[in-house]
């Protein structure tokens, strides 16, 4: 098995943004992994063949000891922590630093070049949060990502946006454009494009609700939990939803590759 | 999947489920059915019992072929199975399983005066007069119906009559359908409105 172990460490979230997989916002369930499971499951994700760990939520960076759990992870397996940017400064900044130069980084979503049309889709202030946390990551030596979600990005705007991370300290290679997925509070609000078993690339992605077949798979919509892409609700030992998701690969017709790629 | 796929199909349009009826829990359709659960969904209407344990999709396939061979075509046949299922389940008190394998067992060869006998409507020695069969009620009765170890005499009367394989294969039968009678009951699964219709149309309602 190998390929990248997705963690939703929590489903709750400081924004709320209107594309949202999981209609994450700050006062739904929180939904929380336990750090010992996540510690447990990304070892035997190493000795199964996994080759990276990723984090994501809800907004990760709210679980108490989040930079703790990452190192202990970064210590099985390269690790990726999805986050919205805004929390880092102070007590959490600090947390960070002993993340520089571990083989962990954190990718931030920043959508367009300017504050308002950036804001209206994730919140108020977010850019400006964003453009001031970057920096203070890099200058840390912790490595960091941009990762833009856009429905059909204008040319102009996306080269000023390119223009904005490599000048936040962040190379061309760091940074991840992809698609809204057609799920969750986006398919509620009618954007994005449809994201299915045969538009997603198999990722095993444990939740607190069980194991799914793709990081896009364990949405929300309308406060309750997509089942579609379900793989098992047993999650330890992970030889188990390991197991079905190599049976479910194996048996996907050859030519019905994935056609997203989203990562 | 196979033994599924050779459950006789009386079987399983027994339980389909009528989704818009209330359940005691949530009961995923087709567009809900996750990845290995989608396999077990027919073209038409799909079991409350597959549709609930799709929840749990490893429980699911765990639980579908086992119940495929244990109720499904095997060495005994599908009256004797029904026998055993019908009477085991009015025991147990089993709405769903009552309703839905009365039916069965009128497909399965089993008269009205018998299907009522099962019931506790009617005399069991009135409808059935197959030394084998009265054995076998008695010994559904012996399992099903009561706690404790099961009368020695009457276990070694279904092992003269009907030899030691089906005695075990027919404790086996009466133990699953207990399991399934208790999981039917205590998730309130709903019972189609065909099979309503069919029991109403059959006066057994």
């Amino acid at each position: 098995m190998s390929g990248r172990l997705w963690f939703y460490a929590n489903y709750h979230c400081n924004l709320q943004c209107t594309y949202c997989l999981t209609e994450s916002a700050p006062g739904v369930e929180r939904r929380e992994l336990e750090p010992e499971l996540m510690l447990a499951l990304g070892r035997e994700a190493r000795e199964l063949g996994f080759d990276g760990l990723g984090v994501t939520g809800g907004e990760p960076f709210l679980v108490p000891g989040m930079a703790k759990l990452l190192a202990g992870l970064a210590d099985e397996l390269p690790v990726v922590a999805l986050s919205n940017g805004t929390l880092f400064d102070g007590r959490r900044l600090r947390e960070l630093e002993p993340l520089a130069d571990r083989p962990v980084h954190i990718q931030i979503s920043l959508d367009r070049p300017d504050p308002a049309p950036n804001d209206a889709m994730r919140g108020p202030e977010n850019f400006r949060k964003v453009v001031e946390a970057v920096p203070r990551l890099v200058e840390r030596g912790i490595g960091v990502r941009i990762a833009t979600t856009a429905d059909d990005p204008d040319s102009e705007e996306m080269a000023r946006l390119c223009e904005l991370h490599r000048s936040l300290g962040v190379p061309d290679e760091d940074h991840v454009v992809r698609p809204i997925v057609r799920r969750g509070r986006a398919a509620t609000s009618g954007l994005g494009v449809p994201a299915g078993f045969d538009e997603l690339d198999p990722e095993l992605t444990i939740t607190a609700d069980g194991a799914f077949y793709s990081p896009f798979g364990p949405t929300v919509r309308g406060g309750r939990l997509d089942t579609d892409l379900l793989i098992t609700r047993t999650v330890a030992p992970l030889r188990t939803p390991a197991a079905a998701l190599a049976r479910i690969v194996e048996g996907r017709p050859a030519g019905e590759d994935a056609r997203l790629g989203i990562k | 999947m196979g033994a599924l796929q050779t459950l006789d199909s009386r079987r399983l349009m027994a339980g389909m489920a009528n989704e818009k009826s209330a359940a005691g829990v949530r009961l995923l359709g087709a567009d809900d059915a996750p990845i290995l659960a989608r396999p077990f969904y027919g073209e038409g209407p799909t079991s409350p019992i597959v549709t609930s344990l799709a929840q749990v999709p490893e429980m699911l396939e765990a639980t579908m072929p086992f119940i495929a061979t244990v109720l499904g075509p095997s060495a005994l046949d599908a009256r004797t199975k029904e026998i055993v299922i019908l009477r085991t389940s009015v025991l147990l008190e089993c709405s769903y399983c009552v309703k839905s394998h009365t039916v069965v067992a009128l497909d399965s060869g089993l008269s009205r005066d018998e299907a009522e006998a099962l019931r506790e409507e009617a005399p069991v020695d009135g409808a059935f007069t197959d030394q084998g069969e009265r054995a076998l009620v008695a010994f559904v009765d012996a399992v099903a119906g009561a706690a404790g170890p099961v009368d020695p005499l009457v276990r070694s009367e279904i092992a003269r009559l009907w030899g030691e394989p089906a005695l075990v294969e027919l404790t086996l039968l009466c133990a699953a359908t207990v399991m399934l009678n208790r999981y039917c009951t205590a998730l309130e699964l709903p019972v189609t409105a065909a099979t309503l219709s069919r029991l109403a149309e059959e006066g057994l309602a």
